[in-house]
Order: C-alpha cells, then sequence, then structure tokens
C-alpha cells in the first residue's frame, strides 16, 4: 500500500514537471520527405502533399516548408489526370492545385541532401529557400514516408538511409541548437526502428508499423490506376482535418486515434526523450505557426508628441529616438558642437531627467563603507595590479 | 629451372604490388582526413570561458566649480569596492581617469563624468552624449560623500546594463550549466550584424492605393539607420500588397480579442517570406487597412490623432492596424507614415534587445554603447560555443572528414578572439571607435566559427555499417586479392612438385637420347642385376 502511495507521489511529481516545462518556441518548420520514384509510388508523393497542404492551412508559410518530393507523379504520363494529384478516389482534392513549392525534386532527393538539409551544411551556392534555418526556438515537423525496412529507408531505389543516420544528424542539431522539438513521423514498412536509435533530447517520434510489419496502403482509384494513400497517412489527415488554428486538440488525441483496426499495423510512439507529456502538447504547436501577438503597450503619445515636435521647431522638443538621430545626423561628428573642454560643461539639464539621490540609502551604505575603505583600497589596488598582471 | 624462377618472380612481383602499393594506396584513398583541431585549447577556453577578459572602461572626470586634485583615485576605490560586492560572469571595471588640463574631451565618445555643484545632490544622465552628471552640495563635500555618489552613480547607472548583464545572479551560481551572459527576452531577435527591414502596406481590396514612402524614410528612418550603424547595418525594402488584410476581416466583431484571438485569425504566412534576403534576420512592419466590406475593425483602439494601433510579435515585427478602411485612391502622407516610424522606432528598439517591454530607453547613447560591450561578451561566448560544439562532434564521429579549411578557420577564429579580448583589456582604449572594432572583431569571430562549423565538407553518411564495408569491398578486392594469393602460394608451392616432375622429366629425356644410349644401357643392367638381387 505504501508502494503504491509512494510510486502515485512519485508519478504525480513527475507529471507535474512535465506540465511546468517551458513550452515556448517562436517559429515553426516542416520538413516533408517522399523518398520513392516511379508511378506505382503515387501514395507517397499523394502522403507528403497531403501533410503539405495541411501544415499550409495551419500557417506555416512556404518559406518555412522544406517538401522533397521524389518524382513529379502530376506531369506522368500515364496520369489520367495531368496536373493533379489526388489522395481519394472522390478526387475532391487536388493537392497539386495551389501552389505548391518543391524544394527538392526529382534526383535531388538524395540521402546527402537530406542530412544536408538537417545538419545545414552547404555550399555558398545554396539558396536560404532550400536550407532549414532553424534556431532554438523553432519547433520542426519532420514527415518521411517511402519503402523502408528494419532501420532503414529507401531512397529512390538506390540508396538508403539508417536510422542511425537521422540519429546522429539530430545530434549535430541539438548540439548546434538548432531546434526547440522535434516531431518526427514516419510512414513506412517497419517504420517504428527508424526511431529507435534516436538519442537527442527533446525529440517526439511516431511510426506507423513496428519491427517485421508491414504498413499498408488504404485504397486504390480505379482511374488514376494505383493506390493513392497509405493507411496511417490517410488517418492522421482525418484526424487532422478537424484541427483549426484554435484549435486545443492535443498529440496524445493524434496518438489515441490510431487502432490496428483502422491502420492494420502497430503505431509506435517514442516519448522518453520528450519532456513534455503529448496530452499537454497542442497539435497546432507542431503542425501549425500560432504568433504570439500582443498589444504595443510603450507611450505611444510621446512618439506623437516627439514628431510634431520635431515639426513645430525646438520649441517643443521631445526626447525621441528618432529626434535625437535626426540631429546628430544633421551634426557630422566632426563639426560637432559637442566637443568642449574642460571645466566647460555643455549640460543639457531638464528637470525630468535629474534623478536625487536616495539620501538615507545612501548615508547607510556611505557610513558602513567608510571604516572599511582604506582596506578595500588596499585590496582593490592588489586586485588592480594583479589583474594587470594576468592580462 | 629457369622458367620456375620467371614464374616465381612474377607472383612475387605482382604480390609485392598488391601489398605494397596497392594496400598503401587503398589506404590513402579511403582514409577520411581529420585536420588537427586544438581540442585541448578550445576546450579549456569553454571551462573557463571569459577568464583572460578584463573589461575596462575608462571614464574622465572633471569638475566645475571645485577643483578635487584626488577625486579620480577616490571614486576608482569607491567603484572598485563596489564591484566586488557582487560575482561577476565576466571580469570588468571602470578606469577613473582625471582630465588633464587642456584635453579636449568629446563626450559623444569618451564617457565623461562632470562634478557641478548645487543645492541638492542627485545625478544626470544625458540623453544625448555620454556624459553623466552629479550634483552635489557643500554638504557632501564635507561629509565626503562625493567618490561614494560618483560611483555608485557610474555603476548602477550608467554601467547600469553591464551591472545587470555582466554580474552572476544568486540564482545562477547554483546552477553549473547556466553560465551564459543572460538570455534576452521573447521579443528580441538574436543579434546579427546585418538586418532586413521588410515595410508593407497591406489592403483587403484591390483598389488602388500610395503611399510616399520614400520621403518619409529619407527623412525620419534613414538618420536612425546611420545613428544605428556601427551596431546593426540594416538593409529595408518597400512594396504594397493587394486584397491582403491578414485575415483582420474575421475579428470585426469582436470587441477585445485576446492574444489566442489575434494570434489564430491573424495570418502572416505570406509577409513571412524571409528568404528572398540575405540577411539571416529579417523584421517586418505592416501597416493593414481592412477592406470596406469587412468594415471598421471594432477592436483598434484608435484616437483622433491616431487612427491605428500597434501590435507586436515576438521575433517577427510590428503590425499596425487601422481602424477604418482606405477611402478611393488614396495617398499615405508624411503626417500618416512620420508617427508610425516613430512608433515602430521604440519597438525596433525592442526587437533588437536594446530597450525592454516598457521601451525606457532614457538614455540611448549609454545602452547603444554597453549593448556593444555586451554583444562583443556574448558573441565571444557563442564562437566558443560553436568552436566547442566542433570538436565534440568530430570526437564522437570517427568517420566524420575534418578539411583543412576547417583548422585554419578556426585557428583565424581564435586570433580574431584574441585581438578583441586584447582590445577590451587595453585600459587606455575606451573611446566609441574601440568598442565598435571589438563588436566588429566579435562578429567575425563568430562568422568564422559558424563557417568552420557548417563547412560543407563535413557531411556524409556516418554510420557505415560492418557488413556494408564487406558488401563493398569484397565484389571487388575479393576477386583480385584471391587470385594474387592463390598464385603466389600456387608457385611456391611448385617448388617439391617440380622437382619430381624435374626427375621424371630427366628420365624420358635420357630414354629419348641416342647419345647416352650405353650409359642407358648401363643403368639397366644396374637396375635388372639389383631386380635380380
Amino acid at each position: 500500500m505504501r508502494l503504491v502511495s509512494f510510486l502515485s507521489l512519485f508519478l504525480a511529481f513527475f507529471t507535474l514537471q512535465f506540465a511546468t516545462a517551458d513550452p515556448s518556441h517562436t517559429n515553426n518548420w516542416a520538413v516533408l520527405v517522399c523518398t520513392s520514384r516511379f508511378w506505382f509510388n503515387y501514395r507517397h508523393m499523394a502522403n507528403v502533399l497531403s501533410m503539405y497542404r495541411t501544415v499550409k492551412r495551419l500557417g506555416i508559410p512556404d518559406s518555412q516548408i522544406i517538401l522533397m518530393l521524389s518524382d513529379d507523379v502530376a506531369c506522368n504520363s500515364r496520369n489520367l489526370f495531368p496536373g493533379s494529384v489526388f489522395n481519394n478516389q472522390d478526387r475532391a482534392l487536388d493537392l497539386y492545385g495551389e501552389s505548391v513549392e518543391v524544394d527538392y525534386k526529382g534526383y535531388e532527393v538524395t540521402v546527402e541532401n537530406f542530412i544536408r538539409l538537417l545538419t545545414d551544411r552547404w555550399g555558398e551556392e545554396q539558396p536560404k529557400s532550400k536550407r532549414l534555418l532553424t534556431d532554438e526556438n523553432s519547433n520542426i515537423f519532420i514527415y518521411m514516408t517511402g519503402h523502408g525496412g528494419a532501420d532503414f529507408l529507401k531512397f529512390q531505389d538506390a540508396e538508403e538511409i539508417a536510422s542511425q543516420d537521422i540519429a546522429d544528424a539530430f545530434a549535430q542539431m541539438h548540439e548546434k541548437k538548432r531546434y526547440n522539438e522535434i516531431f518526427f513521423m514516419i510512414d513506412t514498412c517497419q517504420a517504428n526502428t527508424m526511431y529507435s536509435k534516436f538519442y537527442s533530447p527533446n525529440v517526439l517520434a511516431v511510426g506507423s508499423s513496428k519491427l517485421d510489419e508491414s504498413s499498408y496502403s488504404h485504397h486504390s482509384d480505379v482511374e488514376v490506376g494505383v493506390a493513392v494513400i497509405d493507411r496511417f497517412t490517410y488517418y492522421t489527415l482525418d484526424f487532422m482535418e478537424n484541427i483549426a488554428k484554435n484549435s486545443s486538440l492535443s498529440l496524445q488525441d493524434l496518438f489515441d486515434s490510431y487502432t490496428f483496426e483502422k491502420v492494420h499495423s502497430h503505431v509506435g510512439v517514442r516519448t522518453d526523450l520528450y519532456k513534455r507529456d503529448p496530452s499537454e502538447v497542442l497539435v497546432t504547436d507542431f503542425f501549425g505557426s500560432v504568433k504570439h501577438i500582443v498589444k504595443d503597450t510603450h507611450n505611444q503619445e510621446n512618439d506623437f508628441r516627439a514628431f510634431y515636435g520635431s515639426t513645430d521647431g525646438q520649441d517643443n522638443y521631445a526626447e525621441h529616438i528618432v529626434n535625437l538621430a535626426i540631429d546628430k545626423s544633421k551634426n557630422s561628428p566632426s563639426e560637432s558642437p559637442k566637443v568642449a573642454s574642460v571645466g566647460k560643461a555643455n549640460l543639457m539639464k531638464s528637470e525630468k531627467s535629474v534623478v536625487t539621490f536616495d539620501k538615507s540609502k545612501g548615508n547607510n551604505m556611505w557610513t558602513a563603507a567608510v571604516p572599511f575603505s582604506l582596506l578595500i583600497a588596499a585590496f582593490a589596488l592588489a586586485m588592480g595590479t594583479k589583474g594587470q598582471k594576468n592580462v | 629451372m629457369s622458367q620456375l624462377y620467371l614464374r616465381r618472380v612474377v607472383a612475387l612481383w605482382f604480390g609485392a604490388v598488391f601489398a605494397l602499393v596497392g594496400v598503401p594506396l587503398w589506404y590513402k584513398l579511403t582514409t577520411i582526413y581529420r585536420a588537427p583541431l586544438p581540442g585541448t585549447y578550445i576546450s579549456s577556453l569553454r571551462e573557463n570561458m571569459h577568464s583572460d577578459v578584463h573589461l575596462v572602461v575608462p571614464v574622465y572626470v572633471r569638475s566645475d566649480t571645485y577643483k578635487f586634485p584626488d577625486v579620480h583615485e577616490a571614486i576608482q576605490l569607491q567603484a572598485d569596492a563596489l564591484l566586488q560586492s557582487k560575482p561577476r560572469a565576466v571580469n570588468w571595471s571602470l578606469q577613473i581617469l582625471q582630465a588633464e588640463k587642456n584635453q579636449v574631451l568629446d563626450p559623444e565618445s569618451d564617457y565623461v563624468l562632470t562634478l557641478t555643484l548645487d543645492d541638492f545632490t542627485g545625478y544626470s544622465i544625458a540623453y544625448d552624449s555620454k556624459e553623466t552628471i552629479v550634483f552635489f552640495d557643500d554638504t557632501a563635500v564635507v561629509s565626503n560623500d562625493i567618490p561614494f555618489f560618483a560611483a555608485q552613480t557610474l555603476i548602477e547607472h550608467t554601467f547600469g546594463t553591464e551591472w545587470t548583464h555582466l554580474s552572476l545572479d544568486s540564482s545562477d551560481q547554483n546552477d553549473q550549466g547556466n553560465r551564459g551572459l543572460g538570455k534576452s527576452s521573447e521579443m528580441a531577435i538574436s543579434y546579427a550584424p546585418k538586418v532586413h527591414l521588410s515595410l508593407s502596406l497591406l489592403t483587403g481590396d484591390g483598389r488602388p492605393v500610395a503611399w510616399n514612402i520614400e520621403s518619409t524614410l529619407n527623412q525620419y528612418f534613414t538618420p536612425l539607420r546611420q545613428f544605428l550603424s556601427p551596431l546593426i547595418n540594416f538593409t529595408v525594402d518597400t512594396s504594397i500588397l493587394h486584397f491582403n488584410d491578414l485575415n483582420l476581416g474575421s475579428l470585426h466583431d469582436i470587441q477585445d480579442p485576446s492574444w489566442q484571438d489575434l494570434a489564430h485569425s491573424i495570418d502572416l504566412s505570406e509577409l513571412s517570406s524571409l528568404n528572398h534576403y540575405r540577411e539571416k534576420n529579417a523584421i517586418n512592419l505592416a501597416i493593414v487597412f481592412p477592406s470596406p466590406e469587412a468594415g471598421q475593425l471594432g477592436f483598434v483602439n484608435a484616437t483622433e490623432d491616431r487612427p491605428w494601433q500597434s501590435f507586436m510579435v515576438p521575433q517577427w515585427g510590428a503590425l499596425v492596424v487601422n481602424k477604418e478602411a482606405l477611402p478611393d485612391n488614396s495617398r499615405l502622407t508624411q503626417d500618416y507614415l512620420a508617427p508610425v516610424i516613430y512608433s515602430f522606432a521604440c519597438e525596433l528598439f525592442q526587437f533588437l534587445g536594446l530597450s525592454n517591454e516598457k521601451a525606457d530607453l532614457s538614455t540611448p547613447y549609454i545602452t547603444i554603447d554597453s549593448f556593444k560591450r555586451v554583444t562583443t561578451l556574448k558573441n565571444l561566448e557563442h564562437g566558443i560555443e560553436t568552436m566547442w560544439s566542433l570538436i565534440k562532434l568530430t570526437d564522437q564521429f570517427p568517420q566524420m572528414a575534418v578539411p583543412k579549411q576547417v583548422l585554419s578557420d578556426v585557428e583565424q577564429a581564435i586570433s580574431l578572439r584574441l585581438k578583441a579580448v586584447e582590445l577590451l583589456n587595453d585600459p587606455k582604449r575606451g573611446d566609441e571607435a574601440t568598442w565598435n572594432e571589438a563588436l566588429h572583431l566579435s562578429n567575425s569571430f563568430v562568422e568564422v566559427c559558424e563557417r568552420a562549423f557548417f563547412h560543407k565538407e563535413m557531411v556524409q553518411q556516418n554510420f557505415f555499417p560492418q557488413e556494408h564495408k564487406i558488401a563493398v569491398y569484397l565484389p571487388f578486392l575479393g576477386p583480385i586479392f584471391v587470385i594474387i594469393l592463390t598464385g603466389l602460394l600456387k608457385t611456391l608451392r611448385e617448388n617439391n612438385d617440380d622437382d619430381e616432375d624435374e626427375v621424371e622429366e630427366k628420365q624420358v629425356k635420357i630414354s629419348d637420347s641416342p647419345a647416352d644410349e650405353t650409359e642407358q644401357l648401363d643403368e639397366k643392367t644396374h637396375d635388372s642385376s639389383l631386380t635380380k638381387e
């Protein structure tokens, strides 16, 4: 009984710790990666484009979304609907319809480029739009889909990335303070193995299937002729469609929505590296970009006074940084009238700026300081000479 | 005999070329180059952060009325004692100097402390220079209070920024991990010497609109830009966006929206196009007019003079939201835009981390100067952290290449740091140019450190399992190695077999040779005699 109460107290303590963790972040980024080529992998492109649409809808700007699409099914000659990609057989939503900014396409989607993207190791020639310019205040959502196996994910049918590679890239990002938190989501066969090697803090991961388990597609479109979306992504999107910017649903709600009946595989969640409790993390902390907008509380009347003062002339001159800058620009430093010889102080004394000493405080401190002044003087001199020597 | 010898020599040559040329060549070509970085030095720099820094700021004392020949020494003692009273993250002190006769002091460049006789005691810090005036009365002279007043004024007020930022709080002392110089506010962007400023005018509809932004900026903003240029260089762009009111129309019914309402409705994604600029950081100013269809925005707290209200978005910029829509064919004149710029200037100081939320900027000259020093020190800290991360990662990933360029960058960074530290420590130099130069050096230091850390060649698939290595090398090296090895073994083994073959060959040779017939017969006789035995 005691043990139980002790354990519950222990748990309660830890829950409290999680709840009070600092969730501050000021910007959101998304990295969406489709790693497989060819027409029959249509669904992987559709997966990623659906995610792209969702994060954009929730406010992450295109400049903060890195979209890696390894093939262009929209323009594939087998596509019965040229220029369109659909993720449902009702074809209600054209994922390629609105402006889609693909950052890495076709053969640019390589393991090397992906690692470079995460670690931001590029040559001078790399444009800013294709870089992950995150900082310590960034929350990053990383979504990957393709064909994978135990501890690897295939890129382009030509190479593969190991789970250890991603873990090491995250470690480098953490070392250089390139993220606040990462939410890693992967939809591939044996997906849960891909996050098994992570060791950097503040990473939350979810995968579609466990070791030795396949991930399945959801359904095919007869006219498109291939499967159009994967199960795990389909049910993720199903959940996300109910999310608006002001949604209070948490990531735990998202995780709870996955069931074996729906996904047909065991969805895995890794939370041991993550400080916060997923039930206290808003979905929009990663999928959206919610800015903290506050009213400006500084005294704007002073701005107006300063502006009108500057136009009326010097009589109503009010202290303002713009007025000061204008004054300074009028007087070039060499001709400055402020250059004054010793003994001829050029005062700019206004009643407001003069501060009177708090005599009582000053006297008290002074009386306390007097008996020690000689000692302090000797000490300071000794320190001074010592300091100079060190220098 | 000669054939065997030849075969052996050839096989040995193959083996030798394989072992002496091939193997070293393979080793050379597959070894990852790792330049020897000065890891011990960098880790000691990090462990003893700022231990070689002793920031000294010279302050000149002058007196208007009385002559105090030794007042500077007394102030120096008091100032040192006051500084000693609080533990510091970085060593810093003031160098109180007596202004020499006929010495021209420029309060815009040097710190000047003026002692002025008045009928009260107090102090005043100039708005437009680096002059501190301490007022004293005769009582203060009699009780010898002036040195203490002066020291207290200098340290707690003139150098208040240093006093706060460079001191260790008691809470920090307990936390060993938190050795930094303090985090800036939520609003402020991280410091960078170049910042982009993007000014946009947004209207909710497509009616034509114009603004006199260029003349307004030239008149009001350019001087500010020049004023701040030693610290931060701004690049500015302006644009007009139609049919975009940031989705403010959806808020027109709400009277007093919370920040969540604003955050969930306002859509800044189209304005956050940071990547069109070269600069690392950007600050935005968006002046937004709702469309006439959306109507008046009830929540905007506008006054007669000011038809707009300003909102701030942390690390993004300011929103100037207008209550009313613009009439047809409007042109925004300087009368409208200048107050916006005045207000934005105050906000800009918050975004740069120069002032706090109340926009308390009573002493801009001194604040900017102190900011330069604190930023220089933060830069030094930041650069060392970067180099330390580099060292840690190269140790952690033995497969990672470390190019020569990285080593030369690290060496350059270390020398830049030493130059900056030397400048900060010099007690004789303390004018504005010194702090500008120190800041400039520290900025270069950070840049070089970042360049070293993010070197293009320091990336590769770090994880390369053993079975992959076998899979790569076996098809290539296997056949060559097997052929050479077995060939060599075969020729060496041929030794014994060949001797037997040689005897047999000889025998066959003898039987075939008619010249040795008698000898052959003799041998046969001998053999038969033996058989008979």
